[in-house]
């Protein structure tokens, strides 16, 4: 190598990563990545006719349904979800239906913040 | 024992991927590549290989899973050529930045329009500054041999690259060559199992590609350029262990052909080295003081040996087989590296550019001595008196 190019370069203390970007999973939401909050219905489940089937969970491109071990019950992410109605598409219990978020108290109408 | 067999290049190239042990194929048809998948998918339906095949929706989608199946961990392998090559663009960035060591085949094949078949270089040199190691193959058998010694330097964890291993689509991949097929022993010791360090763990979960900050991302491309300054000695160690354990004779970067006493030289890479090599040989019967220097990187490019090596000369010959429509010399795009690479030498040669080999045309020894005749004049005279020949079209060949 020749050493008009520099062997070593100085990154700085809070700009290091891992090789490729490879970074342990956040567990749960981060404040400053808001991502749903443009969306104009919202999925809302009838737990009567919920099967646990893990549909949701598994279609859901940004994984907004999580079953919780607790309740055993499915639990939606108001944060993430972009309202894209796959989950009902997917949902073969018929459990699921859209709602429009005006409906809801704090529902989310307009673009507060990108992030 | 190694084996000997009169193969061509896709099935040369898909002996290479069975010897390094591929542990998921993805594949999409495309001519001339195909051959390989077809190769790949028969010996994984008879046993001979133990691998995930897996059939994309296109290429974006196939090279997608290739990057998927790296991040867990399998070594990938997957290919493509021509509009091919352009359609799974998006993906290429991604790969090299997650740092998936990754291998995709090209059997190069020229763009659209008008639906060009033949084999040109243009394909792979519009993408080549995505972060994949690169470079083009000669001979079926050297093809074979890329394949291993690529995954040996991308696989490094000094380098962790994607690699583009290419031959010349149909006059490499079509055409029956002998192949020397070195032992599975052989190759197992030279290439040991991936070993991914982060490979995708449902016990330990990891973000790959996460979302950044707009200054988290200079930091990022970094990585990779201190890669790529990390690559050149991994790969002359992997080619030196390469021909000690396979029993080659490759070298590194440039191979010199014929090139003691040569006042001028022609600088290509790829399956025209095989005419060229004819050509030199004709001409130097004749008392022509010609040679030629073969390039086995383009990425990374090899500047330090381009300038010590083309500096010997009084005349370059760049044969260029790819366009690049409007750049500095307008031509195509080795002579912007030639030149560069020579910037800082104080002894200069006349460089010129000979645009052929496109479309799939095959440059004949005909035209090799017509481009002889230039390089004579310009060596003689020590300049050029024109920057790029469209060979077949213009001043005097």
């Amino acid at each position: 190598m020749s050493p008009l190019y520099a062997e070593k370069f100085r990154i700085p203390k809070h700009l290091e990563i891992a090789d490729g970007a490879v970074v342990p999973s956040p567990v749960g939401e981060q404040p400053m990545m808001k991502t749903g909050n443009w969306r104009i219905e919202r999925p809302v489940i009838d737990h009567e006719k919920c099967t646990t089937c893990l549909n949701c969970f598994i279609f859901c491109p940004d994984g907004c349904w999580h079953l919780d071990p607790k309740s055993e019950k499915m639990v939606w992410d108001a944060i993430y979800c972009k309202g894209c109605r796959i989950c009902v598409e997917e949902c073969p219990a018929d459990a699921l239906r859209l709602e429009n978020e005006l409906n809801f108290k704090g529902g989310v109408a307009r673009l507060d913040k990108p992030y | 024992m190694p084996k000997e067999a009169y193969m061509a290049g896709c099935a040369a190239t898909a002996n290479g991927a069975k010897l390094a042990r591929v542990e998921v194929i993805t594949s999409y048809p495309i001519r001339p590549y195909t051959g390989i998948m077809m190769e790949l998918s028969r010996m994984v339906a008879a046993g001979e290989l133990d691998a995930e095949f897996v059939h994309g929706e296109g290429e974006h989608g196939q090279v997608s899973v290739t990057q998927g199946a790296s991040a867990a961990g399998a070594r990938a392998y997957t290919g493509s050529s021509g509009v091919g090559v352009a359609y799974g663009m998006e993906v290429y960035s991604p790969i090299s930045g997650g740092r998936y060591p990754c291998q995709m085949a090209i059997a190069d094949r020229a763009y659209d329009p008008p639906g060009d078949f033949g084999s040109e270089h243009t394909d792979v040199m519009s993408v080549n500054n995505q972060g994949w190691i690169l470079g083009w193959a000669e001979t079926p058998e050297e093809s074979m041999d890329n394949c291993i010694i690529y995954y040996k330097i991308g696989e490094d964890p000094k380098v962790m690259l994607p690699q583009w291993q290419v031959q010349d689509g149909y006059f490499v991949s079509h055409i029956p060559n002998k192949v020397s097929i070195p032992d599975q022993a052989q190759v197992d010791e030279y290439l040991p199992p991936y070993n991914c360090p982060h490979a995708l763990n449902p016990q330990n979960p990891t973000n790959h590609g996460p979302q950044i900050f707009p200054d988290q991302g200079p930091a990022i491309d970094l990585q990779r350029a201190q890669a790529f300054l990390n690559t050149p000695k991994v790969v002359e160690q992997a080619i030196a262990d390469y021909n000690k354990a396979i029993g080659r004779n490759y070298s590194a970067w440039l191979e010199e052909y014929k090139t003691d006493g040569a006042e001028f030289v022609f600088f290509l890479m790829g399956a025209h080295c095989r005419t060229a090599r004819f050509a030199v040989d004709h001409l130097r019967k004749k008392g022509a003081k010609v040679g030629m220097v073969k390039l086995r990187f383009v990425r990374p490019w090899p500047t330090a040996q381009v300038c010590e090596v083309l500096s010997k000369f009084k005349a370059v010959g760049v044969i260029e087989s790819q366009t690049c429509y409007g750049g500095a010399m307008k031509g195509g795009e080795l002579q912007h590296e030639v030149r560069a690479s020579l910037y800082d030498s104080p002894k200069q040669p006349a460089v010129c550019s000979f645009m052929a080999g496109l479309g799939g045309e095959v440059i004949s020894l005909e035209e090799f001595y017509n481009m002889a005749k230039i390089l004579e004049k310009n060596a003689k005279q020590g300049k050029v008196d024109q920057y790029v020949y469209w060979v077949g079209f213009d001043n005097g060949i």
